[in-house]
């Protein structure tokens, strides 16, 4: 999951928990609110109601009575007085049950006991729980609301500003990482942020990617400058043997060992000329403007080939569409790739073998050719180190490979965007995909 | 025919004036660009072998200049560089052929020799070799007025043997001549055998074709 989805998971959900664990609590928190308040109305009420019993003496209400009660029409309220034994001291406030003409409601009630010339009094003051709770509701959903927009507002700000805080690293992911492939040509240009941690990151991966390229660059060139050199002084020793062949007094012997020479040196020659076309590929150094149909580049390596496949008995059959064309591509690095895998399955075929090329056009509209013959096969553990330099198919029995045709087809296809799988069978043999992007394909109608 | 190489590894240089001199052609031999100027200023040459990787002038400037001074001449541009660019652009300069090094010195000549037909005009076009003729212009082998009709590398590979003919061609050298890059590394296969059976098939239906040598163990011949 990424970053910014996690945190606004966890910012919701936590704000959503305090919600929750407010608007739960929120009807006992009401609840006491309100009682404390009532409480404080009920003594206000009882300073008030001893003022003027003060004032006017408390035979004024009793009037003779033993006590006094007043409630107003409701029942909503009340206030009693009566005598109680000299000494008797109560002053509390209570939640409690009283009748009031038939009718038992509950109350909280503020007893309080004060003495008088005429003896001990108590008074009660009581509130009926109902008109408590009458706040409590409203109060209750106001709060609620409040509370639900102050966190609507809140969640929307953190959101909105994490998502601005880690822009910087989404950037960096965007241009550093997806849209970057090895060995990194473009400059890298730093993203502006002024988060330390980003500032960091950005600037380590530039850093990496600057000297991931450096080398890679240094192995590029070294190998284009070492096989420019090579090539000079091959050149010089080939031209001083076909000098000494053409001696009419060198003899037979001497002509033989001269021949064994100009084949080692041709081998060397091949070598150098291999890891120059493909330091040539990687160096980007080909145009890929040309285009060429499928079936006239299968004609074309026939033509050179055809000669190697008499020789080993090998029948070929070839079912390839002529209705399509590669576009954006160099003509002879794909001549020169197809080429080679098919030189390699003629070489690692048995005698009498088969090689068979067929085609089809997938559903995203690239395009695959296969490339099936019956030869030894490569054994699972070699299958991924095939297109490596200098590795030659431990199976072969002929020493002739020097392990660079894979090679330089691995090359042009990467450089072409192609895609070569492989899938063989120890001496059944091996069947070579070469998928081709969509973007390389045009039909003919 | 007069020939100026102008290139600075000296070794490679006298190899080449030595196998140019022995196939008849007069060499001359420069190490450096202004050196080669100066000579092409005062001799005229038919042939300019051009080294482009030169230490005091860009050999494509020095090509150039040369034409200046000599535009009769056929440029042969050699070079180590080998990209396609310097190619192209040595070909617009009006250079004539473009061998990349390392080359054969037979490639050298045969290329030298396609030029002379088509650049000097020269009336050795059609060479008798027995009891055929062989016309390098229209790249027909004719016997009696009967054309016999042979495939484009058949043909390659006899007049590359014709051209250095008396002279043993390993079957590596007239590989590479008619594959070029693309030849591949088992020379003792025997692709190049089935070629020349199939030329002595041909020519052998209608004459004699003893001139046509194999010689064990290194390669063919042709004798004249």
């Amino acid at each position: 999951m990424k970053l910014i989805s996690k945190l606004t998971l966890f910012i919701t959900l936590s704000k959503l928990a305090i919600v929750l664990l407010f608007v739960l609590t929120l009807p006992y928190l009401i609840g006491e609110i309100a009682r404390n308040y009532t409480d404080y109305y009920l003594q206000q009420q009882q300073i008030k109601v001893l003022e003027v019993v003060v004032k006017n003496g408390v035979d004024a209400y009793l009037q003779g009575e033993e006590s006094y009660g007043s409630y107003t029409m409701l029942k909503e309220e009340y206030i009693s007085l009566e005598p109680v034994e000299k000494g008797f001291v109560l002053d509390t406030i209570y939640t409690d049950e009283r009748i009031i003409e038939q009718d038992t409601l509950n109350y909280r009630v503020l007893t309080h006991s004060f003495i008088t010339e005429n003896g001990t009094y108590l008074m009660e003051v009581g509130k009926t729980i109902e008109t408590i709770d009458q706040y409590k509701r409203p109060l209750q959903r106001i709060a609620t609301y409040v509370l639900l927009g102050l966190i609507l507002i809140t969640l929307i700000i953190d959101l909105f500003y994490t998502r601005y805080l880690l822009r910087p690293l989404d950037r960096i992911i965007r241009t550093k990482i997806i849209n970057r492939k090895f060995p990194f040509n473009e400059n890298s240009v730093p993203i502006q942020t002024n988060t330390t941690d980003f500032r960091f990151l950005d600037d380590s991966l530039i850093s990496l990617m600057e000297q991931i390229h450096e080398a890679f660059e240094k192995e590029r060139e070294f190998t284009a400058n070492a096989s420019h050199e090579l090539m000079t002084p091959i050149g010089i020793l080939q031209n001083k043997i076909e000098n000494l062949m053409g001696e009419p007094e060198v003899s037979d012997f001497v002509q033989e060992r001269l021949i064994g020479m100009q084949k080692t040196l041709n081998r060397l020659k091949r070598i150098v000329h291999s890891l120059l076309l493909i330091s040539r590929i990687e160096n980007e150094q080909f145009s890929k403007k040309e285009s060429v149909s499928t079936a006239e580049l299968f004609a074309d390596v026939m033509d050179e080939i055809s000669h190697r496949l008499s020789e080993r008995d090998i029948i070929l059959k070839i079912d390839i569409s002529n209705e399509i064309t590669l576009e954006n591509i160099n003509r002879d690095l794909l001549f020169q790739m197809i080429y080679n895998l098919v030189n390699n399955a003629i070489r690692y075929n048995k005698p009498s073998g088969f090689i068979h090329i067929v085609n089809r056009i997938n559903p995203d509209g690239s395009y695959d050719i296969d490339l099936i013959d019956s030869g030894i096969g490569i054994p699972n553990e070699d299958v991924g180190t095939i297109f490596n330099r200098f590795r030659k198919a431990s199976q072969s029995e002929d020493s002739a490979g020097y392990g660079l045709g894979l090679s330089i087809v691995k090359s042009i296809a990467d450089y072409h965007k192609i895609v070569i799988s492989i899938n063989s069978e120890i001496a059944k043999g091996t069947t070579f995909t070469i998928s081709f992007p969509a973007e390389l394909i045009r039909f003919l109608t | 025919m007069k020939v100026l190489l102008i290139e600075d590894e000296k070794t490679l240089a006298y190899e080449v004036e030595a196998f140019l001199k022995k196939a008849f052609y007069i060499c001359d031999m420069a190490h450096t660009a202004g050196k080669g100027l100066e000579m092409l200023g005062v001799n005229p040459y038919d042939f300019v072998l051009l080294d482009l990787g030169l230490p005091d002038l860009d050999g494509l400037k020095v090509l150039q200049e040369a034409k200046k001074l000599n535009p009769d001449a056929a440029y042969i541009i050699l070079t180590a560089r080998g990209n396609i660019e310097d190619r192209i652009v040595g070909l617009d300069l009006g250079a004539d052929d473009y061998l990349p090094k390392p080359f054969s010195l037979l490639e050298l000549q045969s290329r030298m020799q396609a030029i002379s037909r088509r650049k000097f005009n020269l009336n050795t076009h059609e060479i008798i070799l027995g009891e055929f003729v062989i016309d390098l212009q229209k790249r027909i082998v004719s016997h009696q007025m009967n054309e016999i009709e042979l495939t484009r590398k058949e043909f390659d590979l006899l007049s590359y043997l014709l051209l250095h003919k008396n002279r043993v061609l390993t079957r590596m050298q007239l590989s590479e001549h008619i594959w070029g890059t693309f030849a591949d590394d088992d020379y003792d296969s025997n692709y190049i055998d089935v070629h020349i059976k199939n030329i002595r098939k041909k020519l052998g239906a209608f004459g004699q074709v003893e001139w046509l040598e194999t010689v064990r163990g290194v390669g063919y011949k042709i004798r004249k």
